[in-house]
């Protein structure tokens, strides 16, 4: 399951400030997984599904996009 | 729009109003208050935001300690800032799910309250493409930086009204290396009260927002008050 950064409104390319989980670890529907950042604005990324980080594709300080998928999530 | 709470906090240490901001934050995810805007001024303290770093605090702890300035670091957007007393700080408590979803046009809400409050005391300022908060000519006026789970925002903006300037002194303010930072005492060339101000925020607040103002109870307020410091 991919975790996307949502779409924002009028925001184009964002920072990804910091991951607040680590490969492996388990997450659960709208848990906190990540915070984006632009225009002094800081955004709560939150997992869209339960299961464990299986893959980072954006690292911390990175930028990235709405719509673009910054990790995935294995489900069991 | 639905109507909103408006609550004039005067002026208030900086750890208990992030207390109270956490705790309303909280509330307004789960649906329990209403869109609510917080009014305040804050005792001399120091915020490093997410995209901040320690060594754009140029003073050494020794020359903060004896003004009594705390620093904080916070999960608001942007880099080191500070807040002290003759500035106004508004903290919207928004769901901005019923305000379409869209942080750049927040932000520019937030910056546009402070064009309309800085004009309605007679100074023109602006924004700056690439430089989010307001300027005028000779440095930058007010600031923005935000947070928002759920949709749900806080932290907001701070408008230099009238402040002594040596608190900027101690930091490379949002770590813009040469950016200078004004109050609009300096660009009146006159002293400017708070009073003057908590009346042109509330119409600003209030046009730029929309919705019609509802003030908050004192009893409401004191409750949020004694559970946010048990929470």
């Amino acid at each position: 399951m991919d975790i996307v950064v949502p779409d924002l409104g009028e925001v184009g390319k964002v920072q990804l400030v910091r991951w607040l989980v680590g490969l492996g670890d388990r997450v659960q529907t709208g848990d906190a997984v990540a915070e984006v950042e632009a225009d002094k604005a800081v955004f709560v990324v939150e997992a869209p599904g339960t299961g464990s980080v299986d893959q980072i594709l954006v690292g911390a300080g990175e930028f990235t996009r709405p719509g673009e998928t910054i990790a995935r999530l294995r489900s069991r | 729009m639905s109507p909103f709470l408006y609550v004039d906090l005067g002026r208030v240490r900086y750890g208990l109003a992030l207390k109270l901001q956490r705790h309303l934050h909280r509330l307004r995810r789960d649906g329990r208050i209403p869109d609510t805007v917080l009014a305040l001024e804050h005792d001399p303290v120091i915020t490093i935001g997410r995209g901040g770093i320690a060594a754009h605090i140029l003073a050494p702890p020794e020359t903060l300690a004896p003004f009594g300035v705390e620093i904080v670091a916070i999960e608001r957007g942007g880099d080191v800032t500070y807040h002290g007393p003759g500035q106004l700080v508004l903290y919207p408590i928004l769901d901005l799910r019923g305000r379409g979803k869209d942080l750049h046009r927040y932000v520019a809400d937030l910056e546009e309250i402070m064009i309309r409050i800085a004009r309605s005391l007679g100074v023109e300022a602006g924004r700056r493409r690439g430089f989010p908060g307001v300027w005028h000519e000779r440095g930058k006026l007010g600031a923005v930086g935000i947070h928002v789970r759920d949709w749900v925002t806080m932290h907001g903006l701070a408008l230099n009204v009238d402040l002594d300037p040596d608190g900027f002194q101690w930091i490379i303010p949002c770590g813009i290396a040469g950016a200078k930072a004004v109050s609009i005492a300096d660009t009146l060339d006159r002293p400017v009260s708070m009073g003057e101000v908590w009346v042109a925020a509330r119409v600003a607040v209030s046009d730029v927002l929309g919705g019609e103002i509802s003030p908050a109870g004192e009893e409401v307020v004191a409750a949020w008050m004694s559970e946010s410091l048990a929470g």
